[in-house]
């Protein structure tokens, strides 16, 4: 167990310091000065302009350039935004949370209807209602994420005025950003109305959640009825049967641990799609999260804002993919101890 | 009386474009208290009439049968509700392959307590329970020379040695008690120590419990001196069946002569570094079935007559299915 842990680890860490090789190596690739690209201020005068470089290590070798700027990624100073001027490390903690929550609820989701519709249909597989299923969930797999969400905002916001357009919460609320996630913020804030605030911040989820939920929902269902059927046709199911357990006993103690355990690693593929979906939903919503965020970088020319939003989104992918594969692994019996960790 | 009694089992495959006959008018019984074999080629459809036995062909593969009763009850035709039943108190069955048949996420012990059936567990609470299915589980892996249980009871199929995951799957068909044990290939893999002890169980059980035992396998010597008749099966037809003693001293059909002959162990007479007498050519593949007798093309005294099916003959209870069977001139 701890070895995994260190393998994994160990993966975690290198990974990572590609990631942020990567990110350095922009700071050069991008058009402009690189002092710029990677402090996000424009220095003023010569004076300011030597202390910049001094204080970033540019007048010294590259290795020793990235040796700091790594250095100061764990410091927190991750540079400046263009546009803004703040701190990227302020904007990054309010926006990222935003995506991560409104992907959770999406992921949520899937769980909670993917999963049981897909152990349904793969019980009943080549039946009708599992014919239905299958296509249903293949048209909305098969549905692009922002025609989905514009329809959506057409029929619920527009025709029937049941959802709100755009945003986070109404603006009626003065909700202090304690966590990032806007349902326990409202939680942990005072003197507003609990009650009123929640539900408000409900409706402003339902559509985006509902828009890219709509999509893993469907990957989820598919994965599980092809892998329920799978292992109904292994022979340890008709050995089963074969001992006389009763259909229901089958499905509980046999199919249903060995049809999750494939599930696990292919919905950590799916994870890159969910983040994907959310980033673009949320431009639609102007849900401020970090897809909105990069959108208005990439429009702005905001290079550092770029470099940073790069690492953080790779960064969250990357440790949702080990931790989801960490997990399989050791809930898993089959897998090898000596298997090496894999992205 | 026969406990296990099939006549004319037929099954059809539909492979799309054209229907094939992968068993073809079998016909099989076992008599309560007997150990019957099953021998005959891989490709022959032994394992095919184990999986039908057992209920456990895919629905889209059609099966017939004249008969195909157990205790004179049809188990074509009785409900799922009883035909599990009969499968989960009477009728045991080891499968080939048997890292393939045990669950690959569930430890070998907790299967193996998943079969002992609920009414050999006394006790009012699930820890009572769950203690006694432990101890069951114990005694029964003793049973089938698993020495070291400790070891094994908490351990994962994949982890252990296939004749250990074997024992495992002997274990979990003996330990419902059943009345009658199919055995497809259960030494397989085996080392010839295990294998004998294995053997021996089964006799044992044989004498001491009247367990009647359909033993299917290609292992000539092992059949040979546990069984008390036995049913030759070539390409999915049945070719000759009767007492063990009967069909060795005189086989009728050239078939069983020419397996008989195959088997060194068999024959005293055989000089050294002579060449095995063998059939010509190879057991035909499914889809190219010869028409009449599926042996045709390969028996050394095929005729004319031979492109029809030859109809099951009987002496006495030995039966054959030959136009021109040997040995004829004895009786």
């Amino acid at each position: 167990m701890i070895r995994i842990l260190v393998r994994y680890s160990v993966l975690f860490v290198l990974t990572l310091l590609v990631l942020t090789a990567l990110s350095f190596v922009l700071a050069y690739l991008f058009p402009g000065d690189v002092l710029v690209n990677l402090s996000g201020i424009t220095p003023e005068n010569e004076v300011q302009r030597d202390a910049l470089v001094r204080q970033y290590r540019l007048d010294q070798s590259y290795l020793i350039q990235f040796w700091h700027y790594l250095q100061q990624l764990m410091n927190g100073n991750w540079g400046y935004s263009f546009t803004s001027g703040l701190p990227l490390r302020e904007e990054v903690g309010l926006a990222l949370p935003a995506t991560i929550e409104i992907s959770t609820y999406a992921m949520l989701m899937a769980l909670f209807i993917g999963l049981p519709v897909g152990y349904y249909a793969g019980i009943r597989s080549y039946s009708l209602s599992d014919r239905t299923i299958n296509s249903v969930s293949l048209i909305s797999y098969s549905v692009p994420v922002f025609w989905l969400a514009l329809v959506l905002i057409l029929f619920f916001s527009l025709e029937l005025g049941v959802a709100p357009l755009s945003g986070r919460i109404s603006l009626m609320f003065d909700i202090p950003s304690v966590t990032g996630f806007i349902l326990i913020d409202i939680l942990l804030s005072e003197h507003i109305d609990h009650g009123l605030a929640l539900r408000d911040a409900l409706h402003h989820l339902l559509l985006p959640t509902l828009a890219i939920g709509t999509i893993t929902t469907a990957a989820m269902i598919r994965i599980t009825r092809r892998s329920v059927i799978d292992v109904l046709q292994k022979p340890y199911i008709a050995a089963a049967r074969a001992r006389g357990l009763s259909r229901p006993q089958i499905f509980v103690r046999h199919v249903m641990r060995n049809a999750s355990l494939p599930i696990l690693p292919l919905m950590a593929i799916q994870i890159t799609t969910l983040i994907t979906n959310a980033m673009i939903v949320e431009t639609l919503f102007s849900w401020p999260g970090i897809g909105n965020w990069l959108i208005q970088a990439i429009y702005q020319r905001d290079y550092p804002a770029l470099r940073i939003g790069m690492l953080a989104v790779s960064t969250l992918v990357i440790s949702l993919t080990i931790l989801v594969d960490m997990f399989n692994r050791m809930l898993d019996p089959g897998r090898e101890r000596f298997e090496r960790g894999a992205i | 009386m026969a406990m296990l009694d099939i006549k004319n089992l037929t099954l059809e495959i539909n492979t799309g474009d054209s229907v094939i006959k992968a068993l073809d008018k079998v016909s099989l019984s076992v008599n309560s208290g007997e150990i019957r074999a099953l021998v005959g080629e891989s490709g022959s459809g032994k394992s095919l009439i184990v999986s039908a036995i057992s209920g456990v062909l895919p629905p889209q593969w059609r099966i017939t049968a004249d008969r195909m009763s157990w205790n004179g009850d049809n188990l074509l035709s009785m409900s799922v509700s009883q035909r599990r039943e009969v499968m989960r108190r009477d009728i045991a069955v080891v499968f080939q392959n048997p890292l393939g048949a045990m669950d690959p996420s569930a430890p070998l012990g907790a299967q193996l307590e998943e079969s002992i059936p609920n009414e050999f567990i006394r006790g009012t609470w699930f820890w009572q329970r769950s203690q006694q299915r432990r101890k069951i589980a114990i005694s029964t892996m003793h049973k089938v020379g698993i020495k070291q249980h400790k070891r094994y009871i908490h351990a994962f199929p994949h982890q252990v040695s296939a004749d250990i995951v074997q024992k495992f799957m002997i274990a979990m068909a003996l330990v419902s008690q059943p009345k009658l044990l199919i055995a497809d290939d259960p030494t397989r893999g085996m080392e010839p120590t295990t294998k004998t002890q294995v053997l021996k169980l089964f006799t044992r059980l044989n004498q001491t419990r009247a367990l009647s035992i359909l033993f299917v396998s290609h292992d000539l010597l092992a059949i040979a001196s546990m069984s008390h008749s036995m049913t030759v099966l070539y390409a999915g037809q049945t070719v000759e069946s009767g007492r063990m003693k009967h069909l060795r001293k005189r086989p009728l059909h050239p078939y069983t002569k020419a397996l008989l002959d195959s088997a060194p162990s068999f024959r005293t007479n055989l000089p050294p570094k002579s060449s095995l007498p063998t059939l010509d050519g190879s057991i035909p593949t499914l889809q190219h079935m010869p028409i009449g007798c599926r042996l045709g093309p390969r028996c050394p005294r095929a005729q004319r007559a031979c492109v029809s099916t030859p109809a099951v003959r009987r002496i006495h209870d030995h039966t054959y299915s030959c136009h021109f069977p040997l040995h004829m001139e004895k009786l």
